[in-house]
């Protein structure tokens, strides 16, 4: 399928696990998510359990974060008027 | 006795776990373990009752287990490692126009997987607790076993065979490496950043190719994955799974829970591939067959997952099945607040274990089921929509990088890389997940017998 309005040219694209990635798309997710991840674990109180605590809610934060900034390689749409 | 403030607890904690984890079922490539381990050991450690954390535990992998298999019907994404198998089969429905068929199907398979697998785990448990001390004396011998066995049903059978005792060797002489530095206590052994360094394996040796810039330009390229979806008609009422599945599949649904439960110690992945492929190697037509084959499955991954979970619980107290000692390894042992002396199998009694279980796997059947069957396509479109598949990635390579690192520090990540690099090789090579998890469990004892 063509696509005009996105940035990236056409057929950049590869598959990693079964779905598409642009590779510097990628390659900034996983240093943000392992920023955040890693740098939450860090920072967190040396007290067990709060460490991982603070890295799980990195980890959710780094996947926001990745998410509102990347785009999706995918084109969805519904196929309207074939309803049973 | 119990009291309903502990009921309360109960149910409030299923509630969660099904709504947690119907979404993050549905987003692709969302690992068992790495999804469900941690947010396990934190409520853990933050001092839950134990009967709450089985409630919340049990309502998480059912839910979990009834939606991943959504994207796999709807846009052939899996999502999670165990309903990769299933891909094969649900394009095929797709292909005939039948996404929604096929998550009827699926969910419909993974409710009979919880109602055959609770039961029979139950009392397979109470069989085995007599035994319990001799599997607790043979547990490396049997998974050894398990390796060997899931080997030999794999095609290319010689390399899965042959890539036992070296990857044994290399998980174990990392161990070693980081005893003898005295990165690690010598009491404590790394497991968890190892299993998940299989996990991501696949990934990792992806990513490590892209450094090269030749490997680059000879990948495949595409430009952006079209997914179309048809609109369908809402469903009235409360589905009966009952009624969305034939007689035959309902069959052979049930026969293949009841043998995911029987062979709760293998790896259900490994099961699911060979099982899903025996069960319908005879049916011609390619449609029936799909169905067949993705009811099963999704019937044996939920009861592989709770029995798998539930038996070592009861029975033994040692997490001595691959689902026990991944997504569940957090019940078993997360010090200072469980350890193998002290875990839900002593501080619970039957009566607990009943209860819990099944207020976590109704609940979950009741809440999800009802959300999959009727909210499927906007959850999914959802997803796709809005969840770049770079964000998935990223949060599990984070999540992977924290457990690596709260193992053994800064060096284990590298460690972790590297078992992880070696296991994306294998993986290519037709070394599937169930031979590597078997081999990682093994290790210990089949390097001793050399050293």
């Amino acid at each position: 399928m063509e696509n005009k309005s996105d940035h990236h040219s056409q057929n950049e694209y590869i598959e990693v696990w079964e779905d598409l990635v642009h590779i510097k798309d990628l390659i900034l997710s996983l240093i943000i998510c392992t920023v955040t991840t890693l740098g939450a674990y860090l920072l967190a109180p040396n007290d067990p359990p709060k460490p991982l605590i603070f890295g799980l809610i990195g980890a959710v934060i780094g996947f926001v974060v990745s998410s509102i900034i990347i785009k999706p390689k995918r084109n969805f749409r519904y196929l309207e008027g074939e309803e049973e | 006795m119990m009291d309903m403030v502990l009921i309360a607890e109960m149910i409030g904690a299923s509630v969660i776990g099904a709504i947690l984890y119907t979404i993050i079922g549905i987003a692709p490539g969302t690992d068992e373990t790495a999804v469900l381990a941690p947010v396990t050991l934190v409520l853990v450690l933050s001092g839950f009752e134990p009967i709450v954390i089985l409630a919340f535990f049990i309502s998480a992998i059912v839910a979990k287990k009834l939606t991943d298999s959504i994207p796999v019907a709807i846009a052939g994404i899996p999502g999670g490692v165990m309903s990769a198998p299933m891909v094969e089969h649900a394009m095929i429905l797709k292909k005939h126009g039948m996404p929604e068929l096929s998550i009827r199907k699926m969910a419909s398979g993974s409710v009979i997987g919880t109602i055959i697998a609770v039961p029979m785990s139950l009392l397979l448990a109470n069989l085995i607790a007599p035994l319990s001390g001799y599997i607790t004396e043979y547990a490396s011998q049997i998974f050894l076993g398990g390796a060997i066995f899931l080997a030999l049903m794999t095609k290319n059978r010689w390399v899965a065979l042959l890539s036992i005792l070296p990857f044994a060797f290399l998980i174990q002489g990392l161990r070693i490496f980081y005893w003898e530095a005295e990165i690690v206590p010598a009491d404590q052994t790394v497991f968890t950043s190892f299993f998940l360094g299989i996990t991501i394996g696949p990934v990792i040796l992806k990513l490590a190719e892209l450094l090269s810039g030749k490997v680059r330009k000879n990948m495949p390229r595409y430009g952006m994955k079209d997914i179309a979806l048809k609109r369908t008609p809402k469903t009235k009422g409360f589905p009966n799974p009952f009624k969305i599945l034939t007689k035959k599949e309902i069959g052979t649904t049930s026969l293949s829970s009841v043998l995911g439960v029987l062979t709760f110690f293998m790896s259900p992945v490994g099961m699911t591939i060979f099982l899903g492929e025996t069960l319908t190697s005879r049916i011609k037509d390619p449609v029936k067959k799909a169905a067949r084959a993705i009811s099963s499955m999704d019937g044996l991954t939920n009861a592989a997952y709770i029995s798998g979970t539930l038996i070592p619980l009861i029975a033994i107290g040692l997490p001595l099945s691959p689902t026990a000692i991944g997504p569940g390894g957090a019940l078993f042992n997360a010090p200072p607040v469980f350890t193998e002396e002290n875990n839900l199998h002593h501080l619970l009694s039957m009566t607990d274990f009943i209860v819990a279980t099944v207020i976590g796997s109704v609940i979950a059947i009741a809440i999800t089921f009802y959300i999959t069957m009727k909210y499927a396509q906007e959850i999914c479109a959802f997803v796709f929509r809005f969840i770049p598949h770079e964000a998935m990635l990223g949060l599990f390579f984070g999540l992977v990088m924290m457990l690596a690192f709260m193992d053994a520090g800064i060096i284990n990540i590298a460690g972790v890389l590297i078992v992880a690099i070696v296991a994306g090789l294998l993986h290519r090579k037709g070394v599937n997940y169930g031979v590597q998890f078997m081999t990682l469990y093994a290790a210990p004892w089949l390097v001793s017998l050399f050293i």
